[in-house]
């Protein structure tokens, strides 16, 4: 796709020029809507991260010269190959660590004979100049893997464009720093996606945010932005279209907004917000070893969610008794093959002696039908929502479960583990995970490797179904915990996905917390911990609310504990107890929030104001 | 299926041809790290390697070409090696087919 996507040209021009050129004539500031990818506010010139836009001279070579192409091909594709060298380097020994297996892979598709034979074969019999010979061989592999109906192999695609930009990029002698321009100023970073390599070559640059046209809160951007706590707002319809490089924008990763050419009130206002949020933030900081508890004393459990290993130091920075919810799934993205047994036998140690003496709870695998089909060659399905995903894929692959199963077994001789199993829905299926996870004890036990005497095995409840039977789950369970996100999907036939229902999916819904209490009283009944994982934990309001549903644990991203610590700490529990019997006799999403809110709100506003915006995720 | 060397008409000594037909058993079939392997495998040997299925060839150094072979569990691939050690090259990558690429299933 080289020379497809490249509208603004390459970042490189001055942003001085630019700044200065729109001075002239001001523009109206324009409002782009987006997903609140990463949490921050950030105002800074934007910088282009042309991927494909790099423009070359394509030009036919004289006899003579063909040698010379391919020696600067050649000379190209090592300089290429030592450039990813240089990231990957830069990432292992940078904080936030990453995956660099696909960078490693880059290094080799640089040097690719198959490539190397297209170009020889275009500069030495069509005599195009080297960039040329590379774009075109390119283009030809680009089109290949775009027929693929395997969509790994059709994902594939883009890594060989970005292979084939790296070299023309040599070629040039524009790839100094890693894949980005020099930054001469703190910017804000715009691209139609960001690769890994991308992404990873950001953490020594001085970029304030980012901003892509594809993306969602869980893709790649988005969770690496979070681990570098740089705002981002990601999905922005034809971003590269309505903003300029050098385009002073204002990234709003709360409200997943971002706004082109701000007005000098708009910027005064954001930068007035930024400075509160980073304020209350080092404010609440400082708070972060204090315990959790409402303003009468009642204490509350607050955990971390994570994707990445690397964000449990992260968890630990924050304040976090622990991680609620450890995604493991983020392990098999990405790749052909699922992880073996070794290779995640050591991250889930790495968690847990990270998170030690706090728990750590693990879920299996929650893959999608149309997700990580590489991993799992599941058919296409048309609702891959109520298709074979998390433990119904499990359960069909025994094989790879009990790999999973086994890890965790042996994990836990290092720190306080948890298994958590995702989208159960009957507790016949419950049952065989128990039973499986009986297997794999009795077989590491076998190996004589090492594992904790008891690990609690939990549920998640998110199929309304295993809501409406949690009296079942919890008699059968040792906790169990509310994935709202789903539930609310499910409980309301709400595609997660659907921008255009978003409004509608509110965990507020009279629908879900019937749901919740009926969760909670079973879970209390039978003695059992239960605790939020959803989003819905990360807000102030809800989080004050289900605290007066009887919920002692929630669990959320790291970077929302300090705020939801300081919300329960102003408000006592017989209020939310109140409040929350007063919601429970609203009719609607609406009534609820507004009952909440005219309770609480005054009192938390400082902490609302950050949160606008998260409350229908 | 296992291995079988076949020696071609072949030249005195340098020009050696060797072929081997190997099934696919490995669940993921021929994806990227398998592919990697194998490639890095191929590399190692001085002769010339080239995987075909259905008439489709690819060059067995190349790890897009592998790919592209599109190799999933039970394809049936051919393996032709020309030049110096092609009798190695060809058992080894048929060794490598037979072992799933070191993966557990």
């Amino acid at each position: 796709m080289i020379g497809a996507k490249g509208r603004r040209g390459s970042g490189t021009m001055s942003i001085a020029d630019r700044v200065t050129s729109t001075s002239e004539r001001p523009p109206r500031p324009v409002i782009l809507k987006g997903i609140a990818g990463s949490h921050g506010l950030a105002i800074g010139p934007a910088i282009i991260l042309g991927a494909f836009s790099h423009s070359f001279v394509r030009r036919t070579v004289k006899a003579r010269e063909v040698d010379t192409e391919l020696a600067r091909f050649t000379e190209a594709v090592a300089r290429a190959q030592e450039g990813i060298r240089l990231v990957v380097e830069k990432v292992k020994s940078g904080h936030a660590r990453a995956e660099t297996s696909i960078l490693e892979a880059y290094v080799q598709m640089l040097g690719d004979e198959m490539v190397a034979e297209g170009v020889e074969r275009n500069i030495r019999i069509n005599r195009q100049n080297a960039e040329w010979a590379v774009s075109n061989t390119i283009q030809e592999l680009c089109d290949r893997f775009g027929d693929m109906e395997d969509p790994y192999l059709l994902e594939r695609r883009h890594d060989v464009a970005f292979v084939g930009e790296r070299i023309i990029r040599a070629l040039s002698g524009s790839d100094k720093v890693a894949t980005l321009p020099k930054l001469i100023q703190p910017s804000v970073v715009l691209a139609h996606d960001l690769s890994p390599a991308d992404t990873a070559a950001l953490v020594k640059e001085p970029v304030v945010a980012i901003i892509t046209e594809v993306g969602t809160r869980t893709s790649h951007t988005s969770i690496m932005a979070r681990a570098l706590e740089i705002p981002a707002v990601v999905g922005v319809a034809d971003a590269l279209g309505r903003i300029g490089p050098g385009d002073i924008v204002i990234v709003d990763g709360f409200r997943g907004e971002v706004t082109v050419a701000p007005t000098p009130e708009m910027i005064t206002e954001a930068e007035e917000r930024g400075r509160k949020h980073i304020a209350l933030v080092r404010h609440l900081r400082e708070d972060r070893d204090k315990q959790t508890a409402t303003a009468d004393g009642t204490t509350v459990h607050l955990r971390a969610n994570i994707e990445f290993p690397a964000e449990a130091p992260l968890a630990v920075d924050h304040g976090a008794e622990g991680i609620g919810l450890y995604r493991t799934e983020f392990l098999y993205v990405d790749r052909a093959a699922p992880p073996d047994e070794d290779e995640q036998y050591e991250v889930y140690r790495a968690v847990l002696e990270t998170m030690h003496p706090q728990p750590a709870t693990l879920r299996t695998f929650d893959i999608g039908g149309d997700k990580f089909v590489s991993t799992f060659q599941v058919p296409p399905e048309m609702n891959p929502a109520l298709g074979l995903r998390a433990v119904r894929l499990a359960l069909s692959r025994p094989d790879v479960f009990l790999a999973q199963l086994r890890a965790m077994v042996r994990a836990s001789a290092h720190g306080e583990m948890r298994i958590m199993i995702p989208m159960i829905a009957s507790l016949r299926e419950f049952e065989e995970v128990r039973r499986l996870v009986g297997v794999a004890l009795r077989e590491v036990a076998a190996r004589g490797q090492k594992h904790a005497a008891v690990i609690p095995l939990g549920v998640m409840i998110e199929v309304p179904g295993a809501a409406v039977m949690a009296d079942l789950f919890a008699r059968e369970a040792d906790f169990l915990s509310l994935g709202t996100n789903d539930l609310v999907q499910y409980a309301l036939a709400i595609d997660r996905t659907s921008r255009s229902l978003a409004y509608l999916a509110s965990p507020f819904d009279p629908a879900i917390l019937r749901l919740i209490v009926t969760s909670v009283t079973a879970a209390q009944k039978y003695n059992r911990p239960i605790s939020v994982c959803g989003a819905m934990a990360s807000d102030p309001l809800a989080a004050v609310l289900l605290v007066g549903l009887g919920v002692r644990e929630l669990s959320m991203e790291a970077a929302a504990i300090p705020e939801i610590k300081e919300a329960l700490h102003r408000v006592s529990l017989a209020e939310a107890e109140a409040v929350a019997a007063e919601a429970m006799r609203q009719e609607s999403a609406e009534d609820v929030e507004r009952a909440l809110a005219a309770a609480f709100a005054p009192r938390l506003f400082d902490l609302l104001a950050d949160a606008a915006g998260e409350t229908t995720i | 299926m296992g291995w079988q060397v076949r020696r071609g008409r072949q030249g005195p000594m340098t020009d050696s041809v060797a072929e081997g037909h190997f099934e696919i058993v490995n669940n993921l079939g021929l994806h990227a790290r398998a592919a990697t392997k194998l490639v890095q495998l191929a590399s190692t040997f001085a002769c010339e390697v080239e995987i075909a299925r259905e008439g489709q060839k690819a060059n067995a150094k190349s790890v897009m070409g592998v790919l592209l072979l599109c190799g999933a569990k039970g394809t049936i691939v051919d393996v032709t090696a020309r030049g110096p050690s092609s009798e190695e090259a060809v058992r080894a990558i048929g060794q490598l087919i037979a072992s799933k690429f070191g993966e557990s299933s």
